[in-house]
């Protein structure tokens, strides 16, 4: 009887540790499963997504190709001074083109903002200038500069009270030049249109002019580039 | 007596345990039905996790190439101290440029949507986080010093737009969605201004919109996973 009765239990206790362990597998796979991106995605979405993925899977490819070049390229000058030393170099001129600290020159736009409103509420803002620059971001700009003032990575630009801005740290003072290097295609109507950053200010009452120019040259970054917080 | 409780107890589990399986399996059927809706679709599905994956194992490969890059150069410069300098420099840019992961001290800011009742609001809009919002609060903690940033782990690179595409967000025309998780390295006081009296996220709480900011000694911000490349722009100085 009493046999019987332990058996009983220990036959119900794994039953039921078997039954929690198949719940808590598909818990962990219904969590898994990213419900939220792909699978409710349509034919059309799912096709940019496709070329979007395919499009990424391309650049690394060529990244890792480009960078498995400059390791053999190492490894087989190792020996010669001089060799090494000029890749050495390439590879600091492609850091501080990246960093900002070379003059850059190519094709691009030129947009000039002239202040016509004098009154507090419709004057350039800094996030006028913010909308401005994010936009020639996204339609590829490479390198952008507003009155001289080159936009490195960590630029700031902000208002200060309601007189001037600054950029860098620096004043800067109506009239705007903005300078960018990319597609001058892309760069100008990516500001233009309904809802286009340059129609905003024009909208307010200021002059804005567009032109698109062959050699448009973008000074370097005047200060020290350099951090003190991030760990080596 | 024994009996009966231990009976009745055991009928009870036996009860939950098959409710929440028969829910589970509810659930997964739920999900399946949309899925298994169209052929097209889902040979779709399958062609975009195969390149996801693709993708995701060349970027282990180049992870490697490129630890395996600062090793090479490292031993290639070592005999010399100029070359010593320019192998620091490279390293040092890259830290600046977004091209490797870096560490450090800094905050933590996360921005997540209202959660207010929008049955009885003027316009939905206000309350919602958008592109200007994410790039005012980027620029502010630029202003107070910040050295890299991240957004939902797609760091902030000089290349790097922030835009509103439909109800999500595209940083380096990567889709992100809400809470928008922002992080920041360098003096931990300093960025934390962005919290002062005032300030942008003080706005953005007028509009109900969930504004945090957290410090933090250890702050990891990934590398850019895109390509860094310029095709138009030149550099005017001559190489060495």
């Amino acid at each position: 009887m009493k046999k019987g009765k332990v058996t009983m239990i220990f036959t119900i206790a794994i039953a039921c540790f078997a039954l929690t362990l198949v719940m808590f597998m598909q818990f962990k796979i219904v969590n898994e499963t990213d419900i939220t991106s792909i699978e409710t995605m349509r034919e059309e979405e799912l096709r940019t997504e496709l070329a979007n993925w395919k499009q990424k899977y391309e650049e690394t490819v060529q990244q890792y190709d480009a960078t498995q070049k400059k390791i053999d390229e190492y490894k087989t000058k190792k020996e010669n001074n001089v060799e090494t030393a000029v890749l050495v170099h390439d590879e600091l001129e492609q850091s501080n083109i990246l960093l900002g600290k070379t003059d850059l020159m190519g094709e691009g736009i030129e947009i000039t903002i002239k202040e016509t409103q004098e009154d507090e509420y419709s004057r350039v803002k800094d996030s006028d200038l913010i909308t401005i620059v994010n936009a020639l971001k996204y339609a590829g700009a490479e390198a952008i500069s507003i009155n001289e003032e080159r936009i490195i990575n960590m630029s700031d630009i902000v208002d200060i009270g309601s007189s001037f801005i600054k950029i860098n740290g620096q004043r800067i003072l109506a009239p705007y030049v903005i300078k960018a290097i990319g597609n001058k295609a892309y760069l100008e109507s990516s500001l233009l249109g309904n809802g286009g950053a340059a129609e905003q200010i024009k909208k307010m009452g200021h002059e804005v002019q567009i032109t698109q120019n062959n050699n448009v040259l973008i000074k370097k970054y005047n200060g020290d580039i350099n951090y003190k917080y991030i760990s080596d | 007596m024994t009996k009966l409780k231990n009976s009745i107890v055991l009928g009870l589990m036996c009860v939950l345990l098959t409710f929440g399986i028969f829910l589970q399996m509810r659930t997964v059927e739920n999900s399946n039905v949309k899925v298994s809706q169209n052929y097209e679709e889902n040979n779709l599905r399958a062609e975009v996790l195969k390149f996801k994956e693709k993708y995701d194992n060349e970027q282990k490969l180049l992870e490697k190439a490129e630890n395996q890059l600062e090793k090479e150069r490292e031993s290639a410069t070592k005999n010399n101290s100029e070359l010593e300098d320019a192998e620091i420099s490279i390293k040092k840019a890259n830290k600046m440029i977004g091209l490797s992961e870096v560490k450090g001290p800094g905050v933590i800011v996360t921005l997540k949507d209202s959660q207010k009742n929008m049955a009885n609001v003027m316009n939905i809009a206000d309350f919602i986080v958008h592109d200007l919002d994410i790039l005012s609060v980027i620029n502010e903690l630029k202003n107070a010093g910040a050295e890299a940033i991240s957004i939902n782990d797609e760091r902030v690179v000089t290349t790097s737009a922030i835009l509103c595409d439909g109800n999500v967000v595209s940083i380096n025309k990567e889709k992100v969605g809400v809470p928008f998780v922002i992080k920041a390295i360098g003096l931990p006081e300093g960025l934390a201004a962005l919290d002062r009296p005032g300030g942008y996220l003080q706005y953005l709480r007028q509009y109900d919109i969930e504004a945090s900011l957290e410090k933090s000694n250890e702050i990891t911000i990934p590398k850019y996973n895109g390509k860094l490349e310029f095709s138009y722009a030149k550099s005017l100085e001559s190489s060495n």
